[in-house]
């Protein structure tokens, strides 16, 4: 009874923060000139002064904002989104097409870049000042300090570059081919659930061969903010009353480790995902950008380069509406791990 | 009377950013069999660092330095103890919470936010008493075996039965080990030769590596929806967890075991954390000033389960407070501590009658008394920084009796008549000081 | 950093005389200061920042430019595009289109200095002002301020980034100015959280008691104890802003080719990871050194973050 009053507690303040969303990216976009708002409307290269002036008075670019807004919003609601120049089509077709690209990407690193951030910070917290400490504490602030563009470039350099494995891209030219033909069946768009799917293990070999670049850079830097935290979080609930029940209980190291330290040091942790998840779910730009993935980050990046403004709002929201309900759903994660919260 | 749990010369550190505090500074107490023993002092002079290096759970950055903590729980043992600063951490788990239990002060920090009432208090049951708690699951299943006419529901039982039977007998093989381990650890004690520590210290590590049950289990128990099969053992643990809260007098165990702590009032948290620590009757419950923070009325109901227990089901009971009253009424023995010292051991009779430490003078006349007239008597000053302690006699610079040699020379214990020991220079026969 | 020193160690601070008549919170700053030069991590990031700054200084000096009316542009020999490798002309070699790239990396550290600090000092402004009204007067305007970081902290930083960029045309100024209004929720919460502890102890409560005014309260009591969280949070932040700066440049929002600035730098290195057949790593130094100098920048104030927290955060410090 109480989770239900908090779940819609949760809900109407998701509301009121996606409301709070749409306002920013609609203010962000009403800096913009009315010329370069109409382009959400402009499906051709080639427009005269005219032809602006005439669709500017037509879509109302010049009415006050307010009412802007609104026509704005509904507009958003009915699924209509612009045309997106970068990609040549209407915006929504274009996100069909790149979205199952982020998701793949994000589907195999954010679980990678938990564990390996978790089984880290643990390690560092329950060997505080051994040398085990000291090597993930070095490797996480290495990894922290390490932008992602610089080492996607060197590990491309040194193994697809010097070595020639792992190239870029989604799959070798060959499979290319053969997932665009007739005879391979798109499920879903994410290359290596489609290849099951048609039973086609070379092509699910080849695309996790091209996904692993990509997701070993995001994990090497990805995972030391999410080790660094879970070794404080850790530090500080060992250092909790209730441990030192737990050891006079006679309860062995491992589960006092596991299942009171653990449990508890791991409520930030889950935040930090959430937001790592929803972060990455915009693509990761730079990642996609070097690894050359035609996901959201890579179109976005583009889009931004070229002024398709269209593309940039739309994503902006997208991501808007992902981190809220990451957020929610990292509540109810808390409300399940948490009692205090659960029965407040 | 015959000693139980014995420290000998108990050095503690905490090793902190702002210097090392010599936290304990050879403190050597006796708890005998059968008594009610206290602990008394300021805060901060090291009592409760005094009863966690006895069960070795010191946290860091605290370390034990030096001198031995000897146990006398096996008749094996009875004559020489057993040092347990010797003995791995494994042999310690097997005695904490199941020889030697503690309370601690502030029961609602001592408890886990997350975990509710049943799964902590359990947690007794599954550390010492898995055998029983699998051997009675197992008579439960086999005698509803042939119940079930559903195919689905037979052969669960069959898969939980086959599933606990297994752990049972890795069970009684990992307690072999442990026993061998130890026997050969016995056999190694005393002996300082650098061969015989080294293999010491091999057997120690060797034997934390052990396992308590075998691949088999510790694989199913990860697999989902398979490892359900172990909640038959949990439902049993849960039921002996009530039993337990029903005979601590708790009203409505069956529906507290399923709370979380901070749903429960402080007395009632104080009370789980009782059951927590007598879940498997240990022999020395050490009570860690149980009833800070409580209710007057509270205080004097927690005192009186702990009296009542102590005459039932536990063989003594060690307790940390600074009210004296509380040691006057129920405590058969006391030692003053203070500044990681022990001053003063008396019987509680004798110590409220003879004083002689000039620190527990102090405070004894410290106590209020009810026709008190003028200013409160109290110890003038601080009890001091342990990073730098006093000279000497750490009592000194507050001692109203203080002699030159006091901030020179550590005072050695004195028996001062049969049962009295105390350590001071004013005691100290002349010669001695010389 | 690490607390597992040896006991003679331990005696060393310990041993130190504590000093009598010393205002306690310069006491606690000294103390803090010693701790943070004996652990070594602080000191290499110390140094690493030092080496910079002292580029920075004398750029002119060690990279003269050529019009000095424009030092940032980096000065280029020709429209070549294909880089040249370090020699006598240009020690760490060239980009495409000749840029030298060592005067690039010299003149950028300015920029990368500019960027952090204007960035972070910018931020702390606004943070410490919003929060410390936010904190201490609470009521309406604590929750409206609350309900906007919820908003902020709802949008994605790097798209929202970019959109920002976009909007406001391209340029490192434009950066600049959209990573500060896209970084102050950060430092108005951490702060109000600091002062809504703070504004219930029992020292401000008798400070309020004896009839001290709302400023002397805040001045005096209020932000002197919660002025350290906000201060970890902005030497720890130096390099995030530094980073997310350098990944805007990367992606073509920063400054136009040319200017002295270590993203940009990059950014035109991703078409040089691979050399011609047999010399594979022939580009090593663009792809190489504009990002070595970031990533060093970076960690030197990550290193110099962490030992401030380690040092000044009393939850950490304790234990």
């Amino acid at each position: 009874m109480n989770l239900i009053s908090y779940i819609v507690r949760r809900l109407l303040l998701m509301i009121l923060v996606l409301f709070g969303v749409t306002l920013i990216v609609f203010s962000t976009m009403m800096l913009l000139p009315p010329g370069m708002r109409v382009a959400a409307y402009v499906r051709s290269e080639k427009v005269t002064q005219e032809q602006m002036d005439s669709m500017i008075r037509k879509y109302g670019m010049n009415d006050p904002a307010p009412v802007q807004y609104v026509r704005w919003l509904g507009n958003i609601l009915q699924g209509n989104f612009g045309y997106s120049s970068t990609a040549q089509e209407p915006v929504a077709d274009a996100f069909k097409q790149y979205f199952p690209v982020t998701l793949e990407l994000v589907l195999y690193t954010v679980p990678l870049i938990i564990f390996v951030g978790i089984w880290l910070g643990t390690i560092g917290a329950v060997h505080k000042d051994e040398p085990a400490d000291h090597a993930t504490r070095v490797f996480a602030i290495v990894g922290y300090s390490l932008p992602t563009f610089w080492l996607g470039l060197l590990l491309m350099m040194l193994l697809y570059g010097l070595l020639d494995i792992f190239p870029p891209g989604l799959l070798g030219n060959k499979l290319n081919d053969l997932i665009n033909s007739p005879a391979y069946h798109e499920y879903t768009g994410v290359l290596t659930l489609d290849a099951i799917l048609n039973w086609r293990w070379d092509v699910f070999f080849d695309a996790l061969y091209h996904l692993f670049l990509p997701v070993f850079n995001l994990m090497l830097i990805q995972s030391a903010t999410i080790m660094r935290l879970t070794r404080s979080s850790m530090l500080e609930s060992l250092g909790q009353d209730y441990i030192r029940t737990a050891l006079a209980k006679g309860v062995s190291r491992k589960i006092i480790i596991r299942r009171h330290a653990r449990r508890n040091a791991l409520l930030p942790v889950v935040t930090i995902s959430g937001v790592l998840f929803a972060t990455l779910m915009g693509g990761a730009v730079i990642t996609e950008t070097i690894f050359n993935r035609p996901g959201i980050g890579l179109w976005v990046a583009r889009a931004a380069v070229l002024l398709d403004v269209p593309a940039v709002m739309f994503n902006a929201l997208f991501l808007g509406v992902v981190f809220v309900a990451v957020n929610l759903v990292v509540d109810l994660i808390y409300a399940y791990v948490d009692p205090r919260i659960r029965l407040a | 009377m015959k000693p139980l749990v014995k420290t000998v010369d108990l050095h503690t550190n905490f090793y902190t950013f702002e210097g090392v505090v010599r936290a304990l500074n050879g403190v050597s107490i006796v708890v005998n069999q059968g008594e009610t023993y206290a602990l008394v002092g300021e805060s901060g002079c090291g009592k409760s660092v005094t009863v966690r290096s006895m069960m070795r759970i010191v946290q860091n950055p605290g370390k034990i330095e030096q001198g031995k903590i000897l146990i006398f729980f096996n008749e094996a043992d009875k004559d020489q103890g057993i040092d347990i600063l010797n003995r791995s951490e494994a042999f310690m788990e097997s005695l904490r919470g199941n020889d030697i239990s503690m309370i601690f002060q502030e029961a609602s920090a001592s408890l886990n936010p997350v975990l509710s009432i049943a799964e902590q208090v359990g947690e007794s049951f599954f550390a010492h008493r898995s055998g029983e708690m699998l051997a009675s699951t197992i008579g439960t299943i086999e005698a509803e075996l042939n119940e079930g006419r559903n195919f689905l529901v037979r052969f669960w039982r069959n898969f939980q039965l086959t599933m606990y039977r297994r752990e049972a007998a890795d069970l009684e093989r990992f307690k072999g080990w442990m026993v061998d381990f130890d026997n050969r650890l016995y056999e190694l004690e005393d002996s300082t030769e650098g061969a015989s520590v080294r293999e010491r210290n091999r057997i120690k590590a060797h034997r934390e590596r052990y396992n308590r049950t075998g691949l088999l289990i510790r694989f199913v128990k990860k697999v989902p929806f398979l490892r359900r099969y172990y909640g038959r053992v949990r439902n049993t643990v849960k039921h002996e967890v009530i039993k337990l809260l029903t005979s601590l007098g708790i009203p409505n165990p069956a529906n507290i075991a399923d709370r979380f702590p901070h749903e429960l009032s402080g007395g009632m948290q104080q009370r789980i954390v009782i059951a927590m620590a007598l879940a498997c009757n240990p022999i020395l419950l050490i009570a860690d000033e149980p009833t800070s923070n409580l209710d007057v009325t509270i205080q004097a109901q927690i005192v009186e389960l702990i009296r009542k227990l102590k005459e039932t089901v536990i063989s003594s009971v060690l307790y940390i407070t600074h009210d004296l009253g509380l040691v006057a009424e129920i405590c058969d023995r006391v030692t003053v501590m203070y500044a990681g010292d022990t001053c003063e051991t008396a019987t509680v009779a004798e110590i409220f009658e003879r004083p002689l430490h000039p620190y527990t003078e102090g405070l004894l006349k410290a106590v209020p008394k009810v026709d008190q007239e003028g200013a409160l008597n109290t110890i003038p000053g601080n009890v001091p920084n342990l990073v730098h302690p006093p000279t000497g006699c750490r009592f000194h610079p507050r001692c109203p009796k203080a002699m030159d040699i006091c901030s020179k020379q550590k005072p050695t214990p004195v028996e001062y008549s049969s049962g009295h020991t105390v350590s001071c220079h004013l005691y100290l026969p002349k010669e001695n000081q010389a | 950093m690490s607390d597992a020193t040896t006991f003679e160690e331990h005696q060393e601070v310990a041993d130190r005389p504590p000093k009598k008549n010393m205002h306690p919170r310069l006491r606690e700053l000294l103390f803090g200061l010693r701790r943070f030069v004996s652990n070594p991590l602080s000191v290499v990031g110390l140094v690493i920042i030092f080496f910079f700054a002292v580029v920075a200084i004398f750029a002119p000096l060690i990279a003269p430019p050529k019009n000095p009316a424009n030092p940032y542009m980096m000065p280029h020999t020709g429209w070549e595009t294909t880089p040249s490798p370090p020699s006598a002309a240009h020690p760490l070699g060239t980009l495409q289109q000749q840029y030298d790239i060592l005067y690039g990396i010299v003149w950028g550290t300015r920029s990368a200095f500019a960027i952090g600090v204007a960035v972070v000092l910018a931020n702390l402004i606004v943070g410490i002002i919003l929060g410390v009204l936010a904190g201490y007067f609470g009521g309406a305007f604590d929750e409206i301020i609350m309900r906007i970081t919820d908003v902020f902290f709802a949008i994605p930083f790097l798209i929202m980034a970019m959109a920002l960029v976009v909007v406001i045309g391209r340029g490192l100024k434009a950066v600049v100015l959209v990573l500060i209004i896209l970084n102050w929720p950060q430092y108005t919460r951490i702060i109000r959280s600091e002062i809504l502890v703070i504004r219930d102890r029992e020292f401000v409560q008798a400070a309020r008691a004896s009839g001290a005014s709302h400023l002397r309260i805040m001045f005096q009591h209020i932000i002197p104890n919660s002025i350290y969280s906000v201060l970890i949070l902005a030497s720890l932040s130096v390099g995030v802003t530094v980073l997310n700066a350098a990944a805007l440049s990367f992606l073509g929002l920063g400054s136009d080719t040319g200017y002295s600035d270590w993203g940009q730098m990059v950014s035109t290195a991703r078409n040089w990871i691979v050399g011609p057949a047999g010399a594979r790593l022939a580009y090593w130094y663009v792809v190489f050194i504009p990002g070595f100098a970031i990533a060093l920048f970076v960690l030197g104030w990550n290193l110099l973050g962490d030992a401030a927290r380690d040092v000044f955060d009393p939850k950490q410090r304790r234990k």
